[in-house]
């Protein structure tokens, strides 16, 4: 029973956190730091705490029974809102110091993370939409933080958010109209007895609902925006644990809800190619990007389809990959949305074109960048790069062979705007301008490296992640899920022995090091980037040396005749042909009496024309 | 346990063995190259000497610590990526880590070098070495599509991602992979083509435009290093195809012949072409290659 009230007491603990803040903030502001860490960190242990399994707490709410508790997959994703939740938070003490309205920032911040512990830990339906509009709408007080200007950015977020919403409570009062009980228990008993026209209406009104927070093309497009806008802390939460929620909603639907749907359904396949597809463009998109947040948040769009692809195609091995990814995306996201964040916080711009040579300035947020890009990268020895073969082999073998092409593509075309992040920011000449720049104090940077390690570590021993995987995928039905601590295998019986290969990258990697720091330490000295190989020219001091603008230009010169189409203008269109229509409404309503008088005398007549069609009444 | 002893041997030769024979090759390019042009070229063992001096110079400056490790992060991609490649079929001192890798792993660890090397040449701030590195992962999009879809017919087809066994399917001389799979091998040996980066395809180094790129601002025991490395790597990449394509090798001699005829087609092929610009060569990929390529991956899918 101790256990049981825990899920409430940790949610009365978060959300009474979020408010206290508020309070304080206005009464005593030097209480804000102490209650916000008390407030984030007492509900993370108390998540931590709890058991895989910890029974059903049941009340009634307006007649409704509700119901919350955790499983192994709940647990899994509760415990990635905690950590993330965490460490943004600490993150965000330092970042938003110097800004105004605390009080609203943390409110909003700190009701996202308690609404995620909610989502996670209904166990009905009702509860489930309820938390999910309440993030959704803190997240939406998020995104338009900074400025009024962001408010476009904002409200498409949030017509997103509501088409998504509106789509899941039709699913909900559906499956209600036949099960006449919310509570997924019983939910999941009733959809086999469905047919499958319902079921597939069903399917897809819940994957409308949980693909837009996951950004799915072709609901992506508030996105990239939203992320732009919202304050570094928060979109390290956004795109690392909120968009974690969608991809918690449709493992849900695919493996739970959709009994009747086997593997190689045409809906499965189907989410698997708009995956491929939403990762190949969003790839496409990011490698054009000036702006460093946009660039990764089109890379977190193109992240999440590979997410997609491995849920929806639904082979152990697949769905495997598909939640390993989930959490590591959760951690390299953060992790880069922190690290930018810093770079935004110490200089004031997110500008590739403007930014360049901050390694020696900044080299803790340059090592974080950097293994956050080698990570999303997916190449070895990181933890990424387990995923991405884990998702390869299971796409192999499950015979999605075009498919495993396109997300092949897309991942070596990664390549060009992770380097472009990396290089535009920390490499390249180093500017007079940026000569003052200082690291970011500790409580920003320890959340990044201790990121940063865990990255290494899921490289080396991935098995750590796997074991409460294989849990998770139990409680999704999975029954046999294969996993060993450090080896990777597909069904074909091929593998990749991690230690092998960290044994052999490692022991090479620092011979190669001592041997070059031992015979040139004593030898060379430090010169500044303008002192290069010029061809016998001396540059100036103000000369101007970096290679910035239009980084890609050759590459886009290549691909232009792919991009000529983009879904925001269809959508752009779209409200404007929309807003057309409504205009040519606007004449029906011309305000004369006479006029409506006439609509009224022509309704009646088509009434009486047309009533034997309408009542059935013969006149 | 004497066993182990010859395993850890093995780690140590291969890779000495393939800088031999990677210099050598790069000597013997400077000959070839030198005589279809009527001129009389240096010696073979030029690119010895080279290496050695550079070897024994000391290097005066760096520009930093990702310069610093460039050229080691490129080192140890090349050696890793050897570890994990059969140099000789049914060999086992040879084999080092072959049985415990696969082709996907490969694809993703032959990068890593590159990566390591793009981020040492940021780091010195020279334009070209930047324009360099843009050229150089633009046009390795290019030419990694024919090559992922090649290989993923040949997977595919013999149900097996291990180089180890795909080359035991390639016994006997009708029975290498560009006779049994020919679509998917031209695919794979057009892509090789961009993994040389001889003419037509040396956009990313262009030494007359960009003043070699991105390896402009390293000298000495770092140009040493690099250079090493680059002869691994030309080596790891030579027996990766023949081992793909043309059966592997049983022998020393076996290997030496087939690696060298590889070689001589991607030099010719840049003897008698002029450079590609970047986009020409990143579309170039897109057309046939990948047409051919995604044939042969509608073939295999086809038949199941």
């Amino acid at each position: 029973m101790d256990q049981l009230l825990n899920i409430p007491a940790i949610l009365a603990i978060a959300f009474a956190g979020s408010i206290l803040v508020f309070i304080t903030h206005s009464v005593f502001p030097k209480l804000r730091t102490a209650i916000i860490l008390i407030f984030t960190i007492l509900p993370a242990y108390l998540v931590w705490q709890l058991p895989a399994d910890s029974g059903l707490v049941h009340f009634t709410l307006g007649g409704f029974d509700l119901s919350w508790g955790t499983n192994a997959y709940s647990r899994l994703f509760s415990l990635l809102i905690a950590g993330i939740g965490v460490l943004a938070t600490i993150y965000s003490i330092s970042f938003m110091k110097k800004r105004s309205r605390l009080g609203f920032f943390y409110l909003a911040f700190l009701t996202t993370i308690s609404a995620m512990y909610g989502i996670v830990f209904s166990q009905d339906l009702l509860s489930l939409f309820f938390f999910w509009e309440i993030m959704t709408w803190a997240s939406f007080l998020l995104v338009i933080y900074y400025s009024f200007e962001d408010q476009k950015a904002g409200i498409r977020y949030f017509v997103f958010s509501a088409i998504g919403a509106y789509s899941l409570l039709t699913a909900i009062v559906y499956l209600y109209s036949f099960t006449g009980d919310l509570s997924l228990a019983a939910t999941f008993k009733v959809i086999p007895e469905l047919d499958t026209t319902q079921i597939t209406f069903i399917t897809i009104l819940f994957l409308l609902g949980f693909g837009v927070k996951s950004a799915l093309m072709p609901v992506h497009v508030w996105a990239p925006d939203a992320y732009r806008s919202a304050p570094s802390p928060f979109t390290a939460l956004f795109s690392g644990v909120l968009s974690k929620m969608g991809v918690f909603g449709m493992g849900l639907v695919l493996f739970k809800f959709m009994g009747g749907l086997e593997q190689g359904h045409i809906i499965r396949e189907i989410l698997a190619w708009l995956g491929g597809i939403t990762a190949l463009l969003a790839t496409f998109y990011a490698i054009f990007q000036t702006d460093a947040k946009k660039l990764l948040a089109y890379s977190s769009i193109a992240q999440l389809g590979y997410i997609t692809i491995g849920l929806a195609v639904g082979t152990p091995m697949s769905v495997m990959a598909a939640i390993f990814l989930a959490l590591m995306h959760g951690i390299f996201k953060s992790m880069l949305f922190m690290g930018i964040g810093s770079v935004f916080l110490q200089t004031g711009s997110l500008d590739l074109n403007e930014l360049t040579g901050l390694i020696r300035r900044m080299p803790l947020s340059f090592v974080t960048v950097l293994m956050g890009i080698i990570t999303v990268a997916g190449v070895p020895p990181l933890g990424g790069f387990v995923g991405k073969w884990l998702l390869y082999e299971s796409l192999i073998t499950s015979e999605h062979y075009f498919l495993v092409a396109v997300t092949f593509i897309s991942s070596t075309a990664a390549f060009l705007y992770l380097y472009r992040l990396i290089f535009s920011i920390f490499l390249g000449q180093e500017e007079k301008e940026f000569d003052h720049i200082k690291e970011v104090p500790w409580p920003m940077w320890v959340p990044m490296l201790i990121l940063a390690s865990l990255t290494m570590l899921t490289g080396l021993m991935p098995g750590l992640f796997f074991e409460p995987i294989a849990e998770a995928m139990k409680f999704l039905g999975f029954q046999q899920v294969n996993w060993e601590m450090s080896v990777l295998f597909n069904t074909w019986g091929n593998q990749i022995d991690l230690l092998a290969m960290s044994t052999s990258i490692f022991s090479v990697f620092l011979l190669g090091l001592a041997f070059i720091t031992w015979k040139n330490y004593k030898t060379t000295r430090y010169v500044t980037t303008k002192d290069i190989h010029t061809s016998g020219e001396i540059p100036t001091e103000n000369e101007n040396l970096t290679y910035a603008v239009d980084f890609y230009r050759p590459f886009e010169r290549a691909a232009a005749p792919v991009f000529k189409y983009k879904v925001t203008h269809f959508y752009e269109s779209f409200a404007e042909n929309a807003e057309h229509l409504f205009d040519l409404l606007r004449h029906v309503y011309t305000g004369n009496a006479q006029t409506y008088a006439l609509y009224v005398v022509i309704f009646l007549v088509l009434l009486i024309v047309f009533s034997g069609w309408i009542f059935g009444i013969q006149i | 346990m004497s066993f182990d002893w010859i395993k850890l041997l093995g780690f140590i030769v291969t890779p000495l063995i393939a800088s031999v024979v990677g210099f050598t090759y790069m000597g013997l390019s400077r000959k070839i190259t030198a005589r279809v042009q009527n001129r009389v070229g240096p010696s073979v063992s030029q690119s010895f000497i080279d290496v050695v001096k550079l070897y024994s110079k000391k290097t005066a400056i760096h520009h930093g610590l990702m310069q610093h490790m460039g050229p080691v992060f490129a080192i140890t991609a090349s050696i890793t990526t050897l570890f994990f490649i059969p140099v000789l079929k049914d060999s086992l001192f040879f084999a080092n880590f072959s049985f415990r890798g696969d082709l996907v792993f490969l694809m993703y660890i032959m990068v890593f070098g590159q990566l390591g090397m793009a981020l040492g040449a940021g780091q010195t701030g020279n334009p070209n070495s930047a324009i360099g590195v843009s050229r150089g992962l633009s046009q390795m999009v290019g030419y990694k599509v024919p090559y992922v879809l090649g290989l993923l017919a040949i997977m595919v087809h013999f149900k097996t991602t291990n180089l180890q066994e795909l080359i035991a399917v390639q016994d006997g001389f009708r029975n290498w992979m560009i006779f049994q799979m020919p679509l998917a091998s031209i695919a794979g040996l057009l892509a090789y083509l961009g993994f040389m980066a001889y003419a037509p395809f040396d956009v990313p180094f262009a030494p007359a435009e960009l003043a070699s790129g991105p390896p402009s601002e390293f000298g000495g025991k770092y140009l040493a290093l690099m250079m090493t490395s680059r002869s691994i790597f030309t080596f790891a990449k030579l027996v990766l195809f023949v081992d793909l394509f043309f059966g592997g090798a049983s022998n020393f001699f076996e290997l030496l012949i087939k690696t060298f005829v590889l070689y001589l087609f991607a030099l010719f092929v840049g003897l008698v072409n002029p450079r590609f610009r970047t986009e020409q060569s990143i579309q170039f990929w897109w057309k046939w290659p990948t047409a051919i390529g995604a044939l042969a991956l509608l073939l295999v899918a086809w038949k199941g």
